[in-house]
């Protein structure tokens, strides 16, 4: 499944739900699911505001694919800027302790949810490719 | 959400969807839509028109006009305008649709026959019924294209 929207900030939510959607369809644990919902979320604001640099003429693409095991979510965006992370992100209680911005969270909470979380290189723009395991057997319920 | 270019022309914003033709990635379309639609401001009840149309769209695509073939996809194009919600569904015509045979009204009678199987064919009915406008053509590509408009009621 492929997905794209312009760089404006709510749009993430359609794309999280096209993706809960496509990940109900083959077959993964509610539970999981939520998991999945978060992260993408995250990803696909972080390709907004970083990435296009919130320019809502430039487009964030989305991908999925399951292969059995694995649900795969790639995130690319149209590169204005190259997204760097900025070295080791400061933990929940350094943060509520003052040493750094409330805000950054994100690609912590990526990292914790998924079972892999990377960039990987492409021709323009970033792309963030976030992996989860699957667990259950592939079951598409016709509507 | 802006309205209005700085030239005064309303602003489009184009969500696209590809998925394979297979039966049950309909509720991916109809997730998706459903999520703009209310981003955008719809009732409930014409979200759920709107969810039905799409889904019976989609199903249309991936059953007829793709014949189940996995490989063939549906391309989704949710555009949201001012006032208005434009959905367009584009399957790759492996079948193209005899446009002379949509009725505009289902056949009931012979579908209840001792013996007839198939109580399939309300889907364009339906779809007609919920939207505010709808149109089948052949897409450029050579497609079935299912155009389809909801307005939003202030």
């Amino acid at each position: 499944m492929e997905l794209s929207f312009p760089s404006e900030l709510g749009y993430e939510v359609v794309a999280r739900d096209a993706v809960a959607a496509f990940a109900r369809c083959v077959g993964i644990d509610k539970n999981r699911i939520e998991d999945i919902k978060t992260a993408l979320s995250e990803a696909c604001i972080n390709a907004i505001e970083h990435g296009n640099q919130f320019d809502a003429n430039l487009r964030v693409m989305v991908t999925c694919k399951h292969n059995g095991d694995h649900l795969t979510v790639e995130v690319r965006d149209q590169g204005m800027k190259e997204y760097t992370a900025g070295g080791k992100p400061l933990t929940i209680e350094e943060k509520l302790a003052g040493l750094g911005p409330l805000r950054g969270m994100g690609l912590m909470l990526i990292t914790e949810l998924s079972d892999g979380a990377e960039f990987v290189p492409v021709s323009q723009g970033n792309c963030f490719r976030l992996t989860f395991s699957v667990l259950q057997p592939a079951i598409c319920h016709h509507s | 959400m802006n309205d209005k270019t700085l030239k005064g022309e309303p602003v489009e914003r184009v969500v696209e969807l590809s998925l394979p033709s297979k039966l049950g990635y309909e509720r991916v379309a109809m997730d998706a839509a459903s999520s703009l639609a209310n981003r955008m401001g719809f009732h409930p009840d014409r979200v759920e028109a709107l969810k039905t149309a799409i889904g019976e769209a989609v199903t249309n695509a991936i059953e007829h006009g793709n014949q189940h073939d996995e490989a063939m996809k549906v391309i989704v194009l949710l555009t949201a305008r001012e006032g208005e919600l434009i959905v367009n569904v584009e399957d790759e015509g492996k079948k193209i649709l005899d446009h002379s045979m949509i009725a505009r009204e289902p056949d009931i009678a012979p579908k209840y026959q001792p013996g007839h199987v198939d109580r399939g064919g309300w889907g364009i009915w339906l779809i007609r019924e919920l939207m505010d406008e709808v149109q089948i053509t052949t897409a450029p590509g050579g497609g079935n294209l299912v155009r389809m408009v909801i307005h939003l009621e202030k």
